[in-house]
């Protein structure tokens, strides 16, 4: 069987409903050592694929959540200063000379990897690096990330370089909430990732929530995908459409109500304006509810 | 591989290049080696591959797609060909000269009041208290350097680094354990320069407003990437995100790509229809932190409700929400129109941005 094909079941194996796109891109990825840049609304499955990848993998994965204001330091490796700090003590106190404490509390036992380096100096087989929302992170780190992500080395200036003995598996994702540089896309594969189409969403629901019964996984995809048609201001995710299966199911619904729909629309809608907006056209019967 | 399928990949590559997108030939490499990894039997693996290597955003898949079906088509462009292909429907003459007429400093004149020799290095009094509409079309290119030297000069600030500060409020602990080895606990500090200030601009190209928004679009650019993050759309009937168009690193081609982008560049004005577009496709990039900026004179033809409803939602999602109106620049301005009057509850700075000095007086309500 050849690899993409390969990859899909893999994947499905691992209650991931992928596509032949992000079969193809991850085999690419993984055949041109190349990282993947994936871009999506949220809660389509952009994260979760990193996870799947590093499982069927059998590898680790490291993550590096962004966020404005991430730094190097937090990104790559600080010294642990508490720790020197109670060596350089117990040097003193036991009258050894200063230049020896330099030499020791400068190596490896006190430096804290951080994600970056950790993927970089990981020992056995290559990680899969997750760097999560790039888009959140300054412009300034995307900078130095694409220097990080070039090579693979990192030179500590009291220890000297590491170096990547095989490249990590690397993914990026982006929720559009800033442009990314042309030079980070550049460097990346791309891929996509809409919000699913019913069937492909329908097949989500029963992997993921199998006690939701076929009629009540339809009714459920139906009204979810309509409310994504509607004009709202935060539209749901595939993670939002499995949080309200799992509450229904919880409540034992057989079938979509409008009480049982106004009790956990919570799960589903998160904006408060948004809200009110889909309850009036629930209780105007604009919605479709029951007979999906 | 075949010497065709080589032959067509570059083609391919160089017809993307040709309708705009950003395709070098390291991509056209990973290209042909991305047809290595997937072969060549599906038609579907093709363009997967292909799009996964080539494309790098959401909007580019459709050029992708018919540059894809033209490749593969058994006569397609001779060999060598150029062809350059136009994303956007033919414009409108009209609104294409008002951009020139910006930009190459317009033969026909269309020159209003008294027009004034500018200097060419300094922002003197005179120069800076004077209105953009009575300027002449010569004068423009000159003042638009002053107005984005004004905002270089705004963001000439300390970086985000970290820096050792005696009096900063963090231990810097790398250079404290630098000197512990000496002599312990003579702590260190540092500090860091507050957050990047987000900045969304929406700005009215409508009539008298489009001469107004091309300077303040102009000025929010040179702060970009500096003190601020800035996002900016433009509007008339419709709402257009110009933010990538303006970070194109030629002045001319800015111009060429604001004119392609923005059809309706001096037509009529839907505000409410505006912003409410914004709030549904772009209201993610308004946060707490984001101060946004609407330049419009509030002459709404759409539905005053509407609009009220819009402007509510942006002032509870953003920090602030700052309205210039140009008009305010003349002394005897009464914001009556009706536009105006449901915009302005839910408005918390409304400032002029009629002139140069008007420009540089934002700083206060957008970097603090």
């Amino acid at each position: 069987m050849d690899r993409i094909a390969q990859l899909l079941e893999q994947l499905d194996r691992e209650a991931y409903v992928a596509d032949p796109a992000i079969a193809t891109s991850l085999h690419l990825a993984l055949e041109l050592h190349k990282p993947l840049l994936i871009e999506g609304h949220a809660g389509v499955g952009k994260t979760e694929i990193a996870k799947v990848l590093a499982r069927l993998l059998a590898t680790d994965l490291i993550r590096l959540q962004c966020y404005e204001g991430l730094d190097a330091n937090t990104a790559l490796y600080e010294w642990n200063y508490a720790r020197q700090l109670l060596h350089i003590r117990l040097q003193e106190r036991d009258g050894h000379a200063p230049a020896e404490a330099e030499a020791k509390i400068f190596s490896e036992p006190f430096l804290l990897k951080r994600p970056l380096l950790q993927a970089i100096a990981h020992e056995g087989r290559p990680p899969v690096l997750l760097v999560d929302e790039i888009d959140r992170s300054d412009e300034e780190f995307e900078a130095f990330l694409l220097e990080v992500l070039s090579d693979f080395q990192v030179t500590v200036p009291e220890l000297g370089t590491i170096r990547a003995r095989e490249r990590p598996h690397v993914i990026l994702t982006s929720n559009r909430s800033r442009e990314l540089s042309d030079a980070l896309r550049r460097r990346c594969l791309y891929l996509f990732i809409d919000h699913p189409p019913f069937e492909k969403e329908l097949m989500i629901v029963r992997r993921k929530v199998p006690g939701a019964s076929e009629d009540l996984a339809a009714q459920i995809v139906a009204l979810v995908q309509r409310l994504r048609r509607a004009k709202l201001a935060k539209l749901p995710g595939v993670s939002e459409t499995l949080d309200w299966a799992e509450a229904l199911v919880v409540l034992h619904a057989a079938h979509l109500t409008p009480e049982l729909v106004g009790e956990t629309l919570g799960c589903l809608v998160k904006d408060e304006a948004d809200l009110r907006k889909v309850r009036a056209d629930i209780e105007a019967g604009r919605l479709p509810l029951g007979a999906a | 591989m075949t010497a065709d399928l080589v032959r067509r990949t570059v083609a391919l590559c160089r017809d993307l290049r040709g309708r705009g997108m950003m395709v070098t030939t390291a991509h056209a490499i990973d290209a042909i080696r991305a047809l290595r990894c997937v072969g060549l039997e599906s038609r579907e693996r093709v363009y997967l591959a292909l799009r996964c290597v080539l494309v790098a955003r959401p909007e580019e898949v459709e050029i992708f797609d018919d540059a894809f079906a033209m490749a593969l088509a058994p006569s397609s462009a001779p060999e060598g060909s150029t062809r350059v292909f136009r994303r956007s429907p033919p414009r409108d003459p009209a609104a294409v000269s008002s951009l020139r007429s910006w930009g190459e400093q317009g033969s026909e004149s269309d020159e209003q009041g008294e027009p004034e020799p500018v200097p060419a290095a300094s922002d003197m009094p005179a120069v800076v208290q004077k209105d953009f509409s009575i300027f002449g079309a010569d004068e423009l290119a000159d003042i638009q350097r002053i107005a984005s030297r004004i905002a270089r000069r705004l963001a000439a600030r300390p970086s985000r680094r970290w820096a050792p500060d005696r009096r900063g409020r963090r231990i810097d602990l790398r250079r404290t354990m630098r000197r512990a080895l000496a002599e312990p606990l003579d702590l260190r500090f540092r500090r860091r320069k507050p957050r990047k200030t987000r900045i969304v601009a929406i700005c009215d190209v409508s009539g008298s407003m489009d001469l107004y928004s091309q300077f303040l679009l102009q000025f929010l650019y040179a702060l970009q990437g500096t003190v601020a993050r800035v996002e900016s759309f433009v509007f008339s009937t419709v709402l257009r995100r110009v933010t990538a168009v303006l970070r194109q690193p030629d002045y001319a081609w800015v111009l060429r790509g604001l004119s392609a982008e923005v059809h309706d560049w001096s037509g009529g004005t839907r505000i409410g229809e505006s912003l409410a577009a914004f709030n549904q496709e772009w209201g993610k990039l308004v946060d707490r932190r984001t101060v946004v900026v609407i330049l419009s004179d509030g002459w709404d033809t759409g539905d005053p409700s509407l609009l009220g409803a819009e402007m509510e939602l942006l002032q509870r999602r953003s920090r602030r929400v700052v309205w210039l109106n140009p008009l305010l620049g003349s002394v005897d301005y009464q914001p009556l129109t009706q536009g105006m009057q449901v915009a302005l509850p839910h408005v918390s700075v409304f400032a002029p941005a009629h002139n140069l000095a008007a420009l540089r007086a934002l700083e206060r309500h957008l970097l603090s």
